[in-house]
């Protein structure tokens, strides 16, 4: 049956979503609204890579034009502004109508924002997309002090990409460790190592009283009555959802868009997937929302397969990276519900790794180490999660022994 | 073919099955795999970036990246998964006399 589908939201989980829907269906119409003026984009390089100048715009789309024309996935540039789920209809400010049959929302997730006097509101900067990185990066050639407020993945990334372009950088983190407290504090310790080696200043357990403009310079004064003097202001404090559009629907929402293993939501037709998803996982019995590049394309892929018919069970292991310095963290599983830690490695150079555990079963772990010391054990962690496995204690714990062995036949 | 391009790699028992070893020769780094059918050879740095492929995970035909989990085919070095997307390059392996050698051009 030839269909009317609607893909709102033109990032990473769109565009995988839409792929896989054109390779099970040939008839029906696959539409992506995305607002951003571009075809879809990998972020991880915008707080990295692009920023360094080792990689331009042309290297971070997925797919180009020709692909998509290929695949007669047809892409228009518009921002969605009202929805009508009873009438299956969206609209744009100008009340321009698109129908649908079927419609994938995968709207991604948004920078939280500080709240700001009004006379500061456009000198702090924020890194979600590509012009935004632009920005960032134009704006900070003439500037030599940059403060990051917030110490979170991207503020951290932020921090060793301006320091390696010789800039002094102050990190302000409002917690008593980097990256939250999903990260353990050993590993949260090291990455802060690397940054103060690098120059970079960190301070943890401080929030920001008042930020105060002076000519060409701000001072930002400190709870503890300390003064930093700064040229350029840039936060990273977490993101949440993009589901303001869908606040007043009938849509169900608890941190995200609520989903079933199916990437349904609460509307029959509608679907969720990416970052707006907080989506039931049926290895760990509950729901996860997460902010991942491997998530992202996964979750579209599956969503894709439930649109077109193919009804397929989300199972994927969560996996994250982010890259700082010469280092790698990598993150897999879950890593907040466990009753014991084992600790493999103490090296930088050959990687540390927590692995959590809870009864004897491998939940996740978290790994850290010169670029892609960790990937292997970490991806063989995902393995095992995905198995319940009990894994000998002492396997784990000996980086002598390879891991390898646990998922070979 | 000129004989002097085939470069020994190492005995055919310092590979395990389903692994591989890192190679250097001149300026050049290799990866060098044993899989169920036999011995192949890549390039040794990730295409995405610059990272060794050594400390990769092995599957089947396949290793993936230890940095991003890019995935390439280690016999037709063909990049399968993102954020990998331009091919590895693969190079001519034969084993004589329980010594893997690889064919550098
Ligand atoms: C700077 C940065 C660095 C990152 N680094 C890493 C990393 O190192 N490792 C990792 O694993 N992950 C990383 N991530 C996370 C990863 O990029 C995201 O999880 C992924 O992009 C999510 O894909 P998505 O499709 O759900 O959302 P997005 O890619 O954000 O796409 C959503 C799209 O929907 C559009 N949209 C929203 N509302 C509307 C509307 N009403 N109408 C039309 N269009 C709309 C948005 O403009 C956007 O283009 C990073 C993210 C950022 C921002
Ligand atoms: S460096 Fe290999 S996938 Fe990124």
């Amino acid at each position: 049956m030839k269909n009317n589908i609607i893909i709102l939201g033109g990032g990473q989980a769109g565009i995988y979503a839409a792929r896989e829907i054109r390779q099970n269906d040939s008839e029906s119409n696959i539409k992506i609204l995305g607002e951003e003026n571009l075809l879809p984009y990998e972020r991880p390089p915008l707080s990295k890579d692009f920023l360094l100048d080792k990689k331009n715009e042309e290297d971070l789309y997925f797919y180009s034009d020709e692909v998509l024309k290929k695949e007669n996935i047809d892409f228009e540039y518009v921002s969605i502004t009202k929805v009508d789920f009873e009438n299956k209809k969206l609209f744009t400010k100008n009340d321009e109508v698109y129908f649908y049959d079927s419609l994938l929302i995968s709207t991604g997730s948004e920078n939280k924002k500080l709240s700001l006097d009004n006379n500061l509101i456009n000198d702090v900067y924020y890194l979600r997309n590509l012009e935004e990185a632009k920005t960032i990066k134009d704006k900070v050639l003439n500037k030599n002090k940059i403060t990051i407020i917030g110490g979170g993945f991207i503020g951290l990334e932020i921090a060793s990409s301006l320091s390696q372009l010789q800039k002094k950088v102050t990190v302000i983190e409002i917690g008593d460790q980097l990256m939250g407290r999903i990260i353990p504090k050993q590993i949260a310790d090291l990455v802060q190592n690397i940054h103060l080696e690098h120059g970079n200043e960190i301070i943890l357990n401080k929030q920001i009283d008042k930020i105060i403009k002076k000519d060409d310079m701000y001072e930002i004064l400190l709870n503890d009555n300390s003064l930093i003097e700064t040229d350029f202001l840039i936060a990273g404090i977490g993101s949440t959802p993009s589901v303001k559009l869908f606040e007043n629907t009938n849509l169900k929402l608890n941190n995200g868009i609520t989903t079933n293993q199916f990437c349904e939501t609460s509307i029959k037709d509608v679907y969720a997937a990416g970052d707006v998803s907080n989506f039931y996982h049926p290895l760990y019995e509950r729901n996860i929302r997460l902010e991942s590049y491997q998530h992202a394309q996964n979750h579209g892929i599956c969503a894709g397969k439930n649109i077109a018919g193919v009804k397929t069970e989300y199972t994927s292991i969560p996996w994250m990276w982010s890259d700082q310095f010469n280092l790698n963290l990598q993150l897999t599983g879950i890593c907040d519900d466990y009753d014991e830690i084992i600790e493999r490695g103490n090296d930088i150079n050959n990687g540390v790794i927590y692995f959590f555990l809870k009864n004897k079963i491998i939940r996740g772990a978290c790994g850290l180490g010169i670029a892609g010391k960790v990937g292997r054990d970490i991806r063989i962690t995902s393995k095992l999660t995905e198995k319940n496995t009990i894994v000998d204690k002492q396997i784990l714990s000996d980086q002598n022994l390879k891991l390898n062995k646990l998922i070979q036949k | 073919m000129s004989e002097e391009n085939w470069i020994e790699v190492g005995s055919t028992d310092s590979i395990e099955e389903e692994d591989l070893i890192r190679f250097d020769h001149q300026d050049k780094t290799f990866c060098v795999y044993r899989l169920i059918d036999g011995f192949y050879a890549t390039d040794g740095m990730c295409t995405h970036e610059a990272v060794h492929l050594e400390d990769g995970l092995v599957m089947d035909d396949e290793i993936e990246c230890p940095m991003h989990q890019g995935i390439f085919n280690i016999k037709s070095g063909e990049a399968l998964s993102p954020p990998a997307c331009e091919d590895l390059k693969t190079y001519p392996v034969k084993v004589d006399n329980d010594k893997i050698f690889i064919k550098i051009d």
